[in-house]
């Protein structure tokens, strides 16, 4: 469960991207978070896995406070939290299953890491996970000879292989095409569903946001304007989320 | 599926779920067998011996040390043959640069269909490029006698085919349709080539011209030791003296230079490109 | 319309002023250069003498081609192969500090620029003085050249591994962090693997320079094949360089050869 309370994100220069945010998300929902480009979606997820500090509020994660978390304790945190991120964030020139394979790093001695040995294990692991993405046959060509696609489908394996409770994603589809754009989020639906992962993610194309989630957060220069399912959607929601902001932005 | 993999055919890796993927035996221990073996011969061969270098690598530094303070009032015989190396270096390269583009031509597959004229050319350019600058310097020295015209030939057949690799591969990865349609248009090969090609590969062209040119004025320096004019004679001549702070002041010349032409080179490139 | 199509006219960029300047200042370079060519007297009979080189070198001295004592073309190749090769790994791995103490993103700016200067300080000695100079630390021999190789080495080498460096994919990194990695793991698994294969390649193609540079060992007496082919050519026994030339030539098309395939698969993977 992830749970916000009152939280404020003030960056140094002064910006406040983030305003008296409540908000509480149960295990194994699928959320999208929708809104302008700079209205604070990528700020909120990052807050979850403290890749940015809050300045106000608490946010607690499963029971934790992640702002008392520091060094080995956050870094043991950031285990039960897979991150995806739009420019997929894939060491280029190594092979697929080394890609995923660095999902165990974080876990091994420090004589393994150093030399790069993995476990027959681990290896399967590593191999289940891309097999649950749909592309095994990839495991062994280099990252950079697959397309966008498969890279962002190799991204969501090495956060499978964490073996985590909730994905967080910032904008996972926003530099796929259309048709590989679905393909990636049904991969995130299916996770959701059969492996009870919570699945956050900011996205601004509305219409896959309505079509996968089962909640939609709006925010709105930081703030929070709707929060429910997302078949109550309507289009006077989108204009409070988006043509509201948009006034206020020209 | 190549030879390394059927001396070392790949490993079958199952799933619990049934499912089974290849993997190809990774090149890295060959590699590193094969590394450390090449560097074991390579110290026996050489007498590499790391107690020797410890012991006496102070010497190094004697000369080293001897060269400061340079001898500042030896600068005004360094101007001449320092403007000697510039001109061989800029004379070479422009000679080189131009002479190479009817070859670079001839030697890309996307201009001549004939595979014979591609092979031949590129076979004679990549045996022009084997050739030492040093002993080509050398040879024209006993062509054209000792002075700069030797060091200007040396560098020119230098950067002929330098910038002749570098420019056929150029050529080859040029869009090809406006050449296309300048042959469709009833022009000749030469014509398209020069209108349709010529713009595309132009800027990348000068780039690597002015990139040789640098490289040039560094390595004229040396050809002097072989009498074909420049730094390298009067170099030559006060190693052999032993007059190592006017060694120095050479050094030191040669540092400005370099360091002055590859900043304006370096601007003019990235305007270029 | 007239109008619309002559204003457009006028508006055309100019930039032939600009042009005409740049080959204006080429030519006069040129010229200049043209000056400093002087020869000490062109020998009358140098169109002989290069037939005779051509000849000399068309016939190679087979028997010193095919000599196997340390005396023949094969031993002195593989002399010249070694001192290249040790002197491009000893370069390249004198590189690899050297390169992360100059990269500009990594370093703060003054370390970077005095780490760029002392490289190019380093580039700027030409070859035998070093060799002069390394000879005094070894005596005569491989042992300096494969230290003037090396010496010779790390200026390219280095300019390059900071290219590769300040090239880094930084993204690598944050999802490295995001899945909890510590500092020291981030390097092993987000730089190293980004880095080992340019680094290679690198390497590579230096030592291909190496090979062809080996040459210039041999005028001051550090090892290779340079000195004999230089004795050669003074004594005017064209047959002999011939045959070391051939030998050097056919040594570099394969090695170049090798090198290019094994640089295209660390490119393509």
């Amino acid at each position: 469960m992830i749970e916000f309370r009152d939280v404020n994100k003030k960056y140094p220069n002064g910006f406040e991207a983030l305003k008296q945010i409540n908000l509480t998300i149960e295990q194994g929902e699928f959320v999208a978070i929708i809104g302008l480009s700079g209205a604070g979606k990528s700020t909120l997820i990052r807050t979850i896995n403290r890749m940015h500090d809050i300045t106000g509020g608490t946010l607690t994660v499963n029971g934790t406070d992640v702002m008392t978390l520091q060094g080995k304790n956050l870094r043991s945190f950031r285990r039960n939290i897979g991150m995806i991120f739009q420019s997929f964030n894939l060491i280029t020139r190594t092979t697929v299953i080394k890609n995923v394979l660095t999902a165990f790093v974080p876990e091994l001695p420090w004589w393994r890491a150093a030399f790069g040995i993995f476990t027959k294990e681990e290896k399967l692991a590593a191999l289940e996970a891309l097999d649950k993405v749909g592309i095994l046959d990839k495991a062994f060509v280099r990252a950079d000879q697959l397309s966008g696609g498969q890279q962002q489908r190799v991204a969501l394996a090495r956060t499978l292989a964490q073996d985590p409770k909730i994905i967080l994603a910032d904008e996972p589809v926003a530099s796929l095409d259309p048709v590989t754009a679905k393909q990636v989020m049904d991969d995130f639906l299916r996770i959701n569903r059969d492996m009870k992962i919570t699945v956050l993610l900011n996205i601004h194309h509305v219409d896959l946001a309505l079509q996968y989630a089962s909640r939609v957060v709006g925010i709105r220069a930081g703030e929070i304007v709707y929060d429910g399912p997302a078949d109550q959607v309507d289009q006077e929601v989108l204009d409070s989320i988006y043509q509201a902001g948009r006034k206020e932005a020209v | 599926m190549s030879f390394y993999d059927k001396l070392f055919p790949p490993k079958r890796i199952t799933l619990p779920n049934g499912k089974s993927v290849q993997q190809y035996r990774s090149r890295g221990p060959a590699a590193a067998v094969i590394l450390i073996a090449l560097t074991a011969l390579s110290v026996k061969i050489t007498g590499f011996n790391m107690e020797v270098l410890i012991r006496r690598i102070n010497e190094f530094f004697v000369i080293l040390g001897q060269m400061f303070p340079p001898k500042w009032s030896y600068m005004p015989q360094v101007w001449k043959p320092l403007f000697d190396t510039i001109k061989m270096s800029l004379l070479g390269s422009v000679l080189g640069s131009v002479l190479v583009v009817p070859f670079a031509m001839l030697a890309s597959t996307n201009v001549i269909r004939s595979r014979a004229v591609v092979s031949g050319m590129r076979l004679f350019l990549s045996i022009v490029r084997t050739l030492p600058t040093l002993v080509t310097a050398l040879i024209a020295t006993y062509i054209f006698g000792l002075g700069t015209l030797a060091g200007t030939t040396a560098i020119a057949v230098f950067t002929f085919a330098y910038i002749g690799k570098i420019l056929y591969e150029e050529i080859e990865t040029v869009d090809m349709g406006a050449f296309e349609a300048m042959e469709a248009m009833g022009a000749t090969k030469v014509r398209a080539f020069i209108s349709a090609i010529v713009p595309q590969v132009l800027p990348s062209y000068l780039s690597n011209c002015l990139f040789c040119f640098e490289g040039n004025v560094r390595y004229a320096s040396i050809l002097g030791y072989v009498g074909a004019g420049g730094l390298g004679l009067i170099l030559n001549e006060k190693i052999g003296w032993r007059e190592y702070s006017s060694v120095g002041m050479i050094l030191i010349a040669l540092f400005v230079t370099v360091f002055v032409i590859e900043t304006l080179s370096r601007a003019a490139r990235r305007k270029l490109v | 319309m007239n109008e619309r199509i002559e204003r457009a006219y006028e508006k055309r960029p100019k930039g032939w002023v600009f042009e005409l300047a740049i080959a204006g200042i080429v030519l006069v370079l040129l010229i200049w250069s043209g000056s400093g060519i002087e020869t000490s007297g062109t020998t009358q009979n140098g169109g002989k003498i290069a037939m005779n080189i051509l000849s000399g070198i068309f016939h190679p001295d087979t028997r010193l081609l095919f000599n196997l004592t340390t005396q023949g073309v094969p031993y002195l190749l593989l002399e010249t192969i070694c001192i290249a090769f040790l002197g491009t790994v000893v370069g390249a791995v004198i590189s690899v500090p050297l390169a992360f103490l100059s990269a500009s993103n990594l370093t703060p700016k003054p370390v970077a620029f005095l780490g760029r200067m002392m490289i190019m300080a380093v580039r700027t000695v030409p070859a035998f003085v070093y060799g002069l100079m390394f000879i005094r630390v070894t005596g005569p021999g491989a042992f300096a050249g494969l230290l003037t190789m090396s010496l010779c080495s790390v200026g390219m080498v280095s300019k390059m591994y900071i290219e590769a460096i300040e090239d880094l994919d930084v993204r690598v990194l944050e999802s490295l962090d995001a899945a909890g990695c510590t500092t020291w793991q981030k390097i092993r698994y987000g730089i190293l693997p980004q880095l080992m294969p340019n680094f290679a390649s690198t390497a590579i193609y230096r030592f291909d320079i190496n090979l062809r540079d080996a040459t210039v060992l041999g005028l001051v007496g550090a090892g290779g094949i340079g000195a004999p082919l230089i004795f050669a050519m003074n004594s005017y026994r064209w047959n002999e360089a011939g045959a070391i030339l051939a030998g050097l030539i056919a040594l570099v098309l394969i090695v170049e050869w090798i090198s290019t395939k094994i640089r295209v698969k660390l490119a393509r993977g």
